[in-house]
């Protein structure tokens, strides 16, 4: 999942950001979403009976 | 006609080839920014994509096509994965022609790592054409 949310916060800080500055923080924030949200989702699942 | 004559940020004049442009950068992950001197971010898009790729089929995961043993209905529903994954390309095509990557047997199913590995080719090929319209964008002067 690591390895997966590097690779797309990658390619999406490069496409939609212009100046390094803003590709950095944006694919930090998108790094962080991407693994906060797979965190969360898998909690939430793990407390699903079905 | 106004679009064409639009300048980027390095002065160039937008609107050269942005079909060549697009083209190349379906072809080989990357070779689109190359084209346009975009050296870093063309080095960043090739080496994620082909990364996503490799690591894909290490993975076990296995490309899509329409020559399965799928009939019928089955067979169509092999064609939007198929789509995603051409995105990558001549990564693609050559897996294709050396019949590489194609293969669907339980040995490789039953790897833990299986579905992971097609989500990364998957992806891999998706994010490609994102790369593609970008440069495509570039070239066109619709970005900077």
């Amino acid at each position: 999942m690591l390895l997966f949310a590097a690779f797309v916060s990658a390619i999406f800080s490069v496409v939609a950001r212009d100046t390094v500055k803003e590709r950095v923080f944006y694919g930090l924030k998108v790094f962080a979403e991407f693994v906060g949200i797979g965190i969360a989702l898998a909690w939430i699942l793990y407390f699903l009976p079905f | 006609m106004a679009l064409r004559e639009t300048k980027d940020l390095r002065g160039n004049v937008a609107g050269k080839n942005p079909w060549l442009v697009g083209v190349a950068a379906w072809v080989f992950p990357g070779a689109g920014h190359f084209l346009q001197g975009r050296w870093v971010r063309g080095l960043i898009i090739g080496g994620v994509i082909c990364g996503m790729f490799a690591v894909g089929l290490l993975f076990g995961g296995h490309l899509f096509g329409l020559g399965g043993k799928e009939v019928g209905v089955s067979k169509l529903l092999q064609l939007p994965p198929m789509i995603a994954n051409l995105g990558t390309g001549l990564l693609y095509l050559i897996c294709w022609a050396s019949g590489s990557g194609f293969s669907d047997s339980a040995e490789y199913a039953k790897l833990a790592t299986f579905e992971y590995g097609n989500t990364f080719l998957l992806v891999a090929g998706l994010l490609n054409y994102l790369a593609m319209l970008d440069a495509f964008d570039i070239s066109v002067g619709r970005k900077p």
